[in-house]
């Protein structure tokens, strides 16, 4: 018969030494210090105040860049356009952790129509000149196919020209329309209508936003402030501000392989920290990390005076 | 007088500011594939001096501290 290791008995409570403690007074002075900490460094540092960048900010900076990609919202191959859920069906466009795609799970909850949401839509809200009435009626009587080689070959043709007029092409109403577009947005129409959503209070930034991101100013200005992904933008903030140093594990995925090329990186990496942080709430039952505590016997360096002092008496009985 | 709005405008602008501007470009070191801020560098080091701090000094030994009860 094997034997049963028996439990040591648990020890009494009441047998252990005891000290006051004002929980209350703790409370109160971590708070004060807290705050007068917070009051201090605000006084002292401020906090980030960029310029905010704007469809107006960026028709005017840089023209060129947003004619390009506003040519690539009315075409529908902009990264908005070919995303996938939560904005639009496009096949084989949500990212997988495996053979699961959470992101086609949640489905299209945003629904964002490029061409009409960022294009033509505003447009038409817009006071049309006569020339961009006959371009919008144009656009609307042709083809898909058609609608697709015109912007096609003026994306072309803009690349081409890298800046300077494009050559003259097939293009239709596209010029027009784009045109007319930078216009709204350079006079800072475009932001206010992008934002409408037919409420009070104009607080959903979605729809610019995406539009933005489509182009590469705000990319670039991204890059110069190192919050690009692969640069462990996750944890930086704007100029010499601290940022979110916490995230470091979260973005440090983004810098090593499979992830860096990967185009499930959103998706993989989220597994995996899902699979860690339930690794973190499961210690006290992983055999091995369980006892790390004991190995590495921090706790006597804490209570180091206890300690001592139980080894004196030790010694004392002995 | 033109400059003169200006100045005053300036001037109470310069009063309010904070003293230490952190908006300038940032600073980051580079060590293979890692890319840290300075200014993040500096956080995650004072937070190692309150971890070793809070291990290392004794704790306050207030009145009534008993020696246990058993």
């Amino acid at each position: 018969m094997k034997r049963r290791h028996r439990r040591p008995s648990a020890p009494d409570p009441a047998a252990f030494p005891t000290r006051t403690y004002d929980l209350l007074k703790e409370f109160t002075i971590a708070s004060a210090v807290v705050a007068l900490l917070t009051v201090g460094l605000a006084a002292v540092f401020s906090s980030p105040d960029v310029k905010p960048v704007t469809l107006a900010s960026w028709a005017r900076a840089d023209g060129t860049d947003f004619t390009a990609t506003a040519v690539t919202e009315l075409g529908g191959t902009s990264t908005t356009a070919t995303y996938g859920p939560p904005y639009n069906h496009t096949p084989d466009a949500a990212q997988k952790i495996g053979p699961v795609s959470l992101q086609n799970a949640a489905g299209v909850r945003i629904r964002v129509d490029t061409a009409n949401d960022f294009v033509l839509r505003p447009l038409r809200q817009a006071p049309e000149p006569p020339a961009v009435t006959a371009a919008l009626t144009t656009w609307t009587a042709a083809a898909p196919a058609r609608q697709r080689a015109w912007t096609s070959a003026y994306s072309d043709a803009l690349a081409k020209a890298n800046g300077a007029a494009p050559a003259r092409g097939d293009f239709g109403p596209v010029p027009v329309l784009v045109a007319r577009l930078r216009e709204l947005a350079r006079a800072g129409a475009l932001d206010g209508q992008l934002q409408a959503q037919g409420t009070f209070y104009q607080t959903d930034y979605t729809r610019p936003l995406l539009f933005l991101s489509d182009g590469s100013h705000l990319e670039s200005l991204a890059r110069a402030q190192h919050l690009k992904g692969d640069q462990w933008g996750m944890m930086n903030e704007t100029g010499n501000y601290p940022g979110q140093a916490w995230l470091w594990l979260y973005t440090f995925w983004y810098q090593i392989e499979p992830f860096k090329s990967s185009g499930n990186a959103d998706a993989l990496i989220w597994a995996v920290m899902a699979l860690l942080s339930l690794g973190l709430m499961l210690v006290p039952f992983i055999p091995g990390v369980r006892s790390l505590p004991r190995w590495t016997r921090v706790h006597r360096l804490i209570w180091r005076t206890y300690y001592r002092e139980q080894a004196v008496e030790r010694g004392r009985r002995a | 007088m033109a400059g003169h709005p200006h100045s005053v405008e300036e001037g109470a602008v310069r009063f309010v500011a904070a003293p230490v501007d952190l908006g300038g470009t940032g600073h980051y070191v580079h060590w293979g594939v890692v890319q840290l801020s300075v200014a993040n560098l500096v956080v995650i080091g004072l937070m190692l001096v309150v971890f070793v701090a809070a291990l290392l000094l004794p704790f306050p030994r207030g009145r009534g501290q008993g020696r246990g009860r058993g």
